[in-house]
């Protein structure tokens, strides 16, 4: 039985504190290898404080909470930070669930409607496109305001300022984190039933990492910013 | 207040008694070393103070209280372990943090200990990773940050650098070196080791078969040590330790070794040489008092010539180490990596006796202290 011991308390290489630090893909690839359980409870969180409906964006709001810790390599205690976080963002995720959904909701009514008309005429292809870029702006809009409120405590309205200016300056790494989201559900659809645990285990806290990841960035840069023009404003 | 007292402390498995009613008085913020060899009682009576082991007999007393019965985890008191102890299912922080969330500490506490004492010890980009991930000495460095978080009054080091790689431990040593005059605290040491015994304490306690031979600093247990075991483990390469006979010609000492007459210092103390007039006699030579020529600040008077066969020579960089028989003894001479010679040779050394010792062949105490 040494080989089980050997597995616990071999030494192990060693993490030099002035490796070079990775970016970008590799460095989102390392903390998924590293944090995978860790995923894999935080989604069944998810699903267990979704269950009754009402709670679901608060639950939301507690999981990106989580997944932004993970990408910044904090300690994280995870039932204890979920409930948290969960307390503390209820009412401003309610609020953002209705807010945003609606919006998503119209604009994807107003994509199926102009993508329907466009078929017959070319008239309604500006519509088409426009409610296009408005929706996946507002998409965008909705996923910076869901992590600039658990990064940094800030009036509603300066939180919609301020990811609004998040989404708008750099929303590349943004929608590629959504391309991921997307990509995930796709994945789960076409291999349907092989997938059939995907949404239990990975998908919603995988998917949330993935956009905490990708908004990290942006939405550092916006808090700092506009930290430094409240500081200029200063007598 | 973190003084610590034992009386007589004692401890039997069963019939056999490994720790023989130990008497040592440890002063607050003092860096003690328990040393000796595997099987010498030095880790029991650690567990004893730490309350992993029970008293058999004796008393206990951390500060002014008893400890005798009271629980390890009472007692202010935090281990590091040989082995690390670390949990492998938790993060450096969580292992960190784990004794305080046990106390119900609050979180910011928590966070603040745990940050700092990851800061001091340099692993704060370590935090978020397992045991797993890390090598030894940063293993290490974990289970020293989780003993410091505690604040405790005393510090319990079970071997804790034996697992490491040489120049590791040459490392960790000046580390826990500089930890313990930073934090201020009691720590007790034990190790095997001679070398990190004499590099890290402020007082040694050398132990054999379960009783303590002799507490003393470090260069007093290297210049003047009690008995043949203490001046055989103090000291590497260990002291050459030859047969001698003790006579006095002129009102002067000598030690007749073999066909060698060497002249002990004038400023031993007479009475007990005298008494060992005639008597065989057990003498102590370092091997760094071998030289090949009589160095300028050594007083002549208290040199001999010594000749040897070489053995062996074992160049170590600085210094070469030759392993010499002389009259069918064995002994080591430490000299520079000037001194050209091979096996077989006969070489003519200068003995400084300044430092020799003395010991009863039959008690093996030293008859000069």
């Amino acid at each position: 039985m040494q080989w089980l011991e050997a597995f616990w308390t071999k030494e192990g290489k060693g993490i030099p504190k002035d490796a070079p630090k990775k970016t970008g893909l590799p460095l989102f690839a390392e903390i998924v290898a590293r944090e995978w359980w860790e995923l894999v409870k935080l989604n069944l969180l998810f699903l267990l404080f979704s269950l009754p409906l009402v709670t679901l964006p608060a639950a939301l709001f507690a999981t990106a909470t989580i997944s932004r810790m993970m990408a910044k390599d904090r300690p994280v205690y995870l039932l204890r930070d979920f409930l948290e976080a969960l307390r503390a963002h209820a009412l401003r995720a309610t609020l953002w669930a209705l807010v945003a959904g609606a919006t998503v909701i119209i604009g994807g009514g107003a994509i199926s409607a102009y993508a329907e008309a466009a078929k017959t005429s070319l008239f309604y292809a500006a519509p088409l496109a426009l409610s296009l870029v408005v929706t996946l702006f507002a998409t965008l809009w909705a996923a910076c305001f869901v992590m600039v409120s658990v990064t940094e405590v800030r009036s509603f309205w300066e939180t919609l300022k301020l990811s609004a200016l998040a989404a708008l300056l750099r929303p590349l790494p943004l929608l590629a984190a959504l391309v991921f989201v997307a990509t995930l559900w796709i994945a789960h659809i076409l291999f349907y039933p092989v997938s059939v645990f995907m949404p239990a285990v990975m998908n919603f806290s995988l998917g949330m990492f993935a956009v905490a990841f990708g908004a990290q960035g942006v939405v550092a840069q916006v808090l700092a910013r506009s930290g430094e023009e409240s500081t200029t404003q200063e007598p | 207040m973190a003084s610590i007292s034992l009386k007589k402390l004692n401890k039997t498995f069963g019939a056999l008694r490994v720790v023989h009613d130990i008497d040592l008085e440890i002063a607050d913020k003092e860096f003690i070393v328990l040393v000796g060899p595997s099987g010498c009682g030095k880790s029991t009576t650690l567990r004893m103070i730490a309350g992993l082991e029970e008293i058999s007999g004796g008393e206990l007393i951390i500060g002014t209280d008893l400890m005798n019965d009271v629980p390890s985890k009472d007692r202010d008191i935090a281990m590091v372990f040989q082995n690390y102890a670390l949990y492998p299912h938790m993060t450096v922080y969580r292992n960190m943090a784990f004794g305080l969330e046990l106390r119900k500490a609050p979180r910011d506490i928590i966070d603040r200990q745990v940050q700092e004492a990851a800061k001091i010890l340099d692993i704060t980009h370590l935090l978020n990773r397992k045991p797993k991930a890390l090598s030894g000495g940063q293993r290490q460095r974990v289970a020293l940050g989780r003993a410091m978080v505690r604040n405790p009054a005393v510090f319990l080091l079970d071997e804790p650098l034996s697992n490491l790689d040489a120049k590791l431990r040459g490392t960790m040593r000046a580390e826990i070196t500089k930890l313990h005059k930073r934090l201020d605290a009691t720590f007790i040491y034990v190790t095997h080791d001679q070398v990190e015994a004499m590099t890290m304490a402020d007082r040694i306690v050398v132990m054999k078969d379960g009783h303590i031979q002799q507490v003393d600093t470090p260069q007093n247990l290297y210049d003047r040590p009690v008995n043949m075991f203490v001046a055989g483990f103090i000291g590497a390469p260990q002291m050459n330790l030859l047969p001698a006979k003790l006579t006095q010609e002129d009102g002067r000492f000598f030690a007749l070794v073999e066909d060698h007459k060497l002249p002990l210092p004038q400023n031993f103390d007479r009475s007990p040489l005298a008494a060992y007039e005639g008597k065989d006699v057990i003498l102590g030579i370092r091997p760094e008092n071998f030289h090949e020529l009589a160095p300028a600040d050594i007083d002549p008077a208290n040199t001999a010539p010594f000749h040897a066969v070489v053995e062996l020579a074992e160049p170590m960089g600085s210094e070469v180490h030759l392993n010499l028989i002389a009259g069918g003894r064995n002994l080591i001479a430490r000299v520079s990596p000037r001194f050209r010679s091979k096996i077989g040779d006969r070489v003519s050394l200068v003995a400084d006796l300044t430092n020799a010792q003395l010991f009863d062949p039959q008690t093996e105490r030293s008859i000069l202290y």
